[in-house]
């Protein structure tokens, strides 16, 4: 696989940035797409976000600085922009974020990419019914398995913090997956 | 004294090292009840195909993005509103309790807070340099000194009130 570094160089020179931007969606396009279905839901709605996020990655490049990672840069772009479609979204049809989200689980059920039993689709109820940043947190940790150190530079939150959260958030999973 | 030498209790070899594998062992155990696959499915050849529908995307792009500079745009709203308030207060020489700088900034700051820009601060911080920043980065034309002689010409009445400190 091609350096972070030349990568990043690549991308920020004219002659070279067609290939190099091809390699980094080649790279990123998956795990990028996993994080945001996570928040948004509807394949539809990754596939739109996940473009959206690429040409602000195509657009910024020059401002990455090279501070962090330029995966955890990509991922934090990502996230922001699926939570801002989710909040875009709710704004456009005058309900609450958390209506809204409630709405997006209910369309699971008729959704075709979505292929849960009724367990999974518990799951994806729990987790709508979780804090922001637990439900960020749970959804890192638990389903596409990243470490809290990835996942601390990605939400710029402490690792004991997110520790506490995942671990607050799979309580409440559990609880909730009991009760029901 | 060392604390551990007080007391008479000891743990196996090795027992502080591999505690926290057994914890995280232990609390995995307990998270059986949540099932691990998410159920998510993409539709055939999806992934193989993205890169071509993101190019037919970033073809149709506009090639220049205009991006509003919010703390630049606050920047500029706050020194426009305390230039106004010192000469409407200088004008109206009103004794009301209310004071104007208060008002109008409380309001600025609730105006930002409480309106949806749809932008994060990441995604503002992402874009935005915010060292070497001047008022001419965000006003197209610079004041003129000129102009600025004829709004005090207009606005101010007294102008030996300005120069009280060079006066006295």
């Amino acid at each position: 696989m091609i350096e972070e570094e030349t990568l990043v160089l690549d991308l920020k020179t004219k002659s070279k940035q067609a290939h190099a931007f091809e390699v980094l969606v080649n790279t990123y396009k998956e795990r990028l797409y996993w994080q945001i279905r996570s928040i948004v839901l509807s394949h539809d709605d990754a596939d739109d976000v996940l473009q959206n996020t690429f040409i602000k990655v195509y657009k910024n490049i020059d401002g990455f600085k090279g501070d962090s990672k330029l995966f955890s840069w990509m991922y934090r772009i990502a996230t922001n922009e699926a939570l801002n479609y989710i909040k875009q979204r709710a704004k456009l049809q005058g309900v609450s974020d958390t209506d809204y989200q409630n709405k997006l689980v209910s369309n699971l059920e008729a959704d075709v990419y979505f292929e849960g039993d009724e367990i999974q689709l518990q799951l994806q109820k729990a987790i709508a019914t979780l804090p922001e940043k637990q439900k960020l947190v749970f959804n890192m940790k638990y389903f596409q398995e990243l470490k809290y150190e990835e996942i601390s530079k990605i939400l710029d939150t402490s690792v004991g913090g997110l520790k506490a959260s995942y671990h607050l958030a799979v309580k409440k999973l559990e609880q909730y997956l009991k009760e029901d | 004294m060392n604390k551990k030498n007080k007391i008479p209790f000891k743990t196996p070899e090795g027992y502080f090292d591999s505690f926290e594998d057994k914890l995280m062992d232990k609390l995995s155990k307990t998270e059986s009840t949540i099932p691990k696959d998410s159920a998510f499915k993409v539709p055939d050849n999806y992934f193989e195909s993205f890169n071509e529908s993101l190019k037919g995307k970033l073809e149709n792009e506009p090639k220049v993005i205009s991006f509003f500079p919010i703390k630049k745009i606050i920047a500029v709203a706050a020194s426009i509103a305390a230039i106004a308030i010192i000469a409407l207060n200088y004008n109206w020489n009103s004794s009301s309790e209310l004071s104007f700088s208060d008002l109008a900034n409380t309001d600025i700051e609730a105006y930002f807070e409480n309106n949806d820009f749809e932008l994060s601060p990441y995604e503002i911080a992402e874009v935005l340099p915010v060292t070497n920043t001047e008022y001419s980065d965000f006003l197209s034309s610079p004041i003129e000194s000129d102009n600025l002689l004829d709004y005090l010409n207009e606005n101010v009445s007294d102008f030996d009130e300005l120069n009280i400190d060079y006066n006295e």
